[in-house]
């Protein structure tokens, strides 16, 4: 790809969005002015799914930067596997290596404190030492793989757009936080609820080791 | 809760021999242990212990029978006739038998556990869940073969200390004291290998899942696979050798014919077969 290209091509993605923000905004004054609801985003179903119920109240979990999720998933639109990439295919999402934050913010938003303290960690090169925030119990087997293969891509009619959905079964919305935070209770009870729903498997040995 | 999965387990186990196939069982995991290719060299065991976070708990508890090893290797010296004078020492060594959990289909250990706690999987398996362990330890009782272990200490820092607790197998659990462990046929690897077939979208096939005791055997004595799996290896062993699953005694064409299993009588009906060992008189 030329680099002409792919700075038009970016000039078009960056249009689109601001145009997506600025519809969701039009949307959102809409509806406040209805007075019809109060949350400002509409959520999009999944198809085939049960979502799990349950709700916590997770403590705060410190973090070296302050990292906006809203930001990002919300405003920016940016798609969860983005940056966490191995959700799709192993058992864990993954922390995004600072490499993939500094191929955005090497030229975005370098003026931000907390983008510089990003960029002080690269030329360090140190990672930002990231706290778990969902942590489950060592004896527990969980694979964001087979989860995501079902809700999402051998979920008809599923669109891998709204991934973030799916997400939220269990991390809640992180779309409206800045630092995650654990809003689910994650423990036993929640999962067998959601696998009797979902028909998910009941064999111990799925889950314990 | 308990009762019912108790009762059907049976009944599926039941259902498999009367039907005779098991075929309602996904797997059935099945293990042949060739004895002629043994050489008692302990690979396996060691092996086992490093795949399965297994604390190493020191001479003095190994003889109090503290020990362990999910795989041990039994030794038996031979017939004192076969040898010279020593007694204890004979001229023509010992044979060797490795013993991991048989993963015996009518179980004694499942039935006597009060809180369910062990159980019969879908794949054939015979498993323990560490979380729902009380430790009444009647399963261990109840073994013909003793071979379920019981923590009967915390051996996390005292087994690894660091910093050698990076060599913990993050697959699987650290088991604290208080509970009853086993042979899984590793498990772990089973969950892999399937999450793998799953990944391209096939079937499980002979060579996905090998154990780490087989996987480790220098002279290849120990082949695992899926009993029903018509071409897998262990499944063409077990026709050649004529032994067949849900039977107390097995009805052989040729009393040459190596095969069979650790006290089949009790109608266990355990799945791994042993290959007698044939030496020269």
């Amino acid at each position: 790809m030329l680099v002409s290209d792919y700075i038009n091509s970016r000039q078009r993605r960056v249009g689109r969005a601001s145009i997506k923000r600025s519809l969701a905004a039009l949307f959102a004054l809409m509806i406040g002015l209805g007075g019809m609801m109060s949350v400002s985003s509409v959520h999009a179903e999944v198809p085939n799914a049960v979502p799990p119920k349950g709700d916590h109240q997770g403590e705060d979990v410190p973090q070296p930067i302050e990292f906006p999720h809203d930001i990002h998933a919300d405003i920016n639109g940016i798609n969860c596997m983005y940056c966490h990439t191995y959700a799709r295919r192993s058992k864990v999402a993954g922390i995004p290596p600072t490499s993939k934050c500094m191929g955005c913010h090497s030229v975005i938003a370098t003026d931000k404190p907390r983008i510089q303290k990003l960029t002080e960690y690269w030329e360090n090169k140190e990672s930002p030492q990231w706290n778990k925030v969902h942590d489950v119990p060592d004896f527990v087997h969980f694979t964001h793989e087979k989860h995501l293969q079902r809700f999402v891509f051998n979920n008809e009619g599923m669109d891998v757009d709204n991934v973030s959905e799916v997400c939220a079964f269990c991390h809640g919305d992180v779309k409206k936080m800045t630092v995650a935070h654990k809003v689910k209770p994650l423990n036993m009870g929640f999962c067998v609820r959601c696998h009797e729903a979902n028909e998910g498997p009941s064999d111990c040995w799925k889950c314990h080791k | 809760m308990s009762l019912k999965n108790l009762l059907n387990d049976w009944s599926h186990y039941r259902k498999g021999i009367e039907d005779g196939g098991f075929y309602e069982y996904e797997h059935m995991w099945g293990m042949v242990v060739d004895l002629n290719k043994c050489t008692g060299c302990n690979a396996c065991s060691v092996s086992c212990y490093s795949e399965n976070n297994l604390a190493v708990v020191g001479k003095d508890r190994m003889m109090k029978g503290q020990g362990l090893h999910w795989l041990r290797l039994e030794r038996y010296w031979d017939e004192p006739d076969m040898g010279g004078d020593d007694k204890e020492f004979q001229e023509r060594g010992g044979s060797f038998l490795p013993m991991m959990c048989q993963q015996c289909n009518a179980a004694t250990c499942e039935v006597v556990c009060p809180v369910a706690a062990t159980y019969h999987t879908p794949d054939g398996l015979n498993a323990q869940i560490y979380n729902r362990c009380i430790g009444s330890r009647y399963c261990s009782n109840n073994c013909p073969y003793r071979l379920r272990y019981f923590n009967f200490y915390s051996y996390y820092e005292e087994s690894w200390p660091e910093p050698l607790n990076q060599q913990l197998n993050p697959d699987l659990s650290v088991r604290d004291k208080g509970v009853m462990e086993k042979c899984t046929f590793c498990i772990q690897r089973i969950r892999t290998g399937k999450d793998k077939a799953a990944r391209e979208g096939r079937e499980v096939r002979d060579g996905d899942v090998v154990t780490a005791c087989a996987q480790s055997c220098p002279t290849q004595a120990i082949t695992f696979g899926d009993l029903l799996d018509k071409d897998a290896q262990v499944t063409k062993l077990w026709k050649s050798h004529q032994v067949e699953l849900g039977k107390t005694k097995q009805n052989k064409s040729d009393e040459d014919l190596r095969g069979y299993r650790v006290l089949e009588g009790l109608n266990t009906d355990p799945c791994v077969m042993y290959l007698d060992r044939v030496r020269e008189v």
